[in-house]
């Protein structure tokens, strides 16, 4: 083999198993409720793949023709996990499969009606984890309601490290809306007026409504600054009347 | 030591907003030589008669830059008997990193003043060979600049009131920081109206 001169070397093609497809996926747990969002964008470098692809499965028991006869809005019960991915989107559909199936087996072989949201984390670091060398380019969020009843979110990083939290963003626009929501869910340096910055805002728990309003004011906000993130905004919204889901534009250039 | 991005070793951010008949920049205090905080008293806005800029980025380019702009600015003064006007300076700083378009200062300074003949708010910034981003609401820079954006965009408002624009710089500013670990340790905003300049410094996150 020739070396050293300019054009001799020879050419080298290399397979890269992963992609970018942009997006951000965001959940906030309040204090019966739990939401899910993200955008509908997929996207590749400077290319938009599609305008309405679907980052968040709600993973639910099978309806019952009464429940649906009461409920017709409602696409899953209060039993159900929202499992979000954004990343490198054909990892986070193979996770989001994956996960689905070790669902139905487990209430099948336990004969339950359901998973419960601590044992569906722990599934889903074993998940990751087990591709640790090879690992799905994903961030994961999943929420649910707790045996409580309480809102709940857990959020993994690609290789199964999670942690359960109130509100958590993933992917493209994590950076952008992390820190607003730390200001508007967790309040953040925020201080009871007239205090001299020594009393805290107390933290509680924000209405559905509110949080439906920081969810769009994110969204809207990241779309205008961020490429990849836009086209339409998908909520999942879970609560102790069932999953429902919510589809907005966003703008599309 | 291996190769590292000049523009993101001492860190630190710059934020500029417009209001109603003001406007307003603020910086945070931290001087880093990468993870390792070296300084908490580093203010990166300097005032020139009654315009006002920010310097992120290098902070020996920032120093250098603030000190040639000053020069400059000295003379325009001799020349001209007058204070100098934003959209000027903002024009000098352009021509000034050009000059060095192949060898750039790796700073990027935000400016901002109100016009003393139409009573305009005016805010710029610039990137390191001095393109200027003349934007009628806000602009950022330095470390933290994508969750700066996400604040801003997501808090800001035209036509505030001072105490008002204040508010939301400050918090645009103080939780932009907190997700960044080499911004931070402190903060000044400067609130800039017609006849009369504050300055304060927030109470921050010390880590």
């Amino acid at each position: 083999m020739m070396t050293g001169q300019h054009g001799s070397q020879p050419i080298q093609h290399q397979f890269n198993p992963y992609s970018d497809n942009g997006g951000t996926l965001l959940g906030i747990a309040g204090e019966d409720f739990a939401i899910l969002a993200s955008d509908t964008r997929q996207s590749v470098d400077y290319s938009i793949n599609t305008r309405l692809s679907h980052k968040i499965k709600a993973i639910s028991p099978s309806l019952t023709a009464e429940f649906k006869a009461q409920n017709p809005k409602m696409i899953g019960t209060k039993n159900s996990i929202l499992f979000g991915t954004n990343g490198f989107s054909a990892d986070g559909d193979a996770l989001t499969r994956q996960f689905e199936e070790n669902w139905k087996w487990y209430v099948h072989d336990q004969n339950k009606s359901a998973m419960s949201m601590q044992s569906a984390a722990r599934n889903v670091q074993h998940l990751l984890y087990g591709k640790r060398f090879f690992p799905y380019y994903v961030h994961t969020i999943i929420c649910g309601l707790d045996e409580e009843g309480k809102g709940c979110l857990y959020s993994f990083d690609p290789v199964g490290s999670y942690e359960r939290e109130q509100c958590r963003v993933g992917g493209a626009g994590a950076s952008l809306i992390m820190p607003f929501l730390d200001n508007q869910v967790n309040f953040k340096n925020q201080y009871i007026p007239g205090t001299n910055s020594t009393e805290r805002r107390k933290v509680d728990y924000l209405s559905l409504d509110e949080c439906l309003k920081l969810v769009k004011d994110a969204f809207t906000s990241v779309t205008e600054r961020h490429i990849t993130v836009g086209d339409g905004l998908e909520i999942f919204i879970i609560d102790k009347n069932g999953v429902r889901c919510e589809y907005h534009d966003l703008k599309k250039d | 030591m291996s190769q590292q991005d000049p523009s993101t070793i001492n860190g630190g951010i710059v934020v500029a907003m417009t209001g109603k008949d003001c406007v307003a920049i603020a910086c945070d205090l931290r001087l880093g030589s990468q993870s390792l905080g070296v300084a908490n008293n580093f203010e990166k806005i300097y005032q020139y008669g009654k315009v006002f800029i920010g310097f992120t980025g290098l902070a020996t380019d920032a120093l250098t830059l603030s000190s040639d702009l000053k020069y400059k600015h000295n003379l325009y003064k001799l020349k001209e008997n007058r204070g100098i006007q934003p959209e000027v300076f903002a024009n000098l700083i352009s021509s000034t990193l050009y000059e060095k378009r192949f060898g750039p200062y790796f700073s990027t300074p935000v400016v901002a003043g109100l016009n003393e003949k139409t009573g305009e708010p005016y805010v710029a910034g610039f990137d390191c060979i001095g393109c200027i981003d003349a934007a009628r609401d806000f602009i950022v820079a330095g470390t933290a600049s994508d969750q700066l954006f996400g604040m801003c965009e997501a808090l800001y408002e035209p036509n505030l009131e001072p105490e008002d624009l204040f508010e939301t710089i400050s918090q645009a500013l103080l939780n932009a920081a907190d997700r960044d670990a080499i911004s931070g340790w402190g903060a000044a905003v400067y609130m800039i109206t017609k006849d009369k300049v504050t300055k304060t410094y927030l109470k921050t996150r010390q880590d």
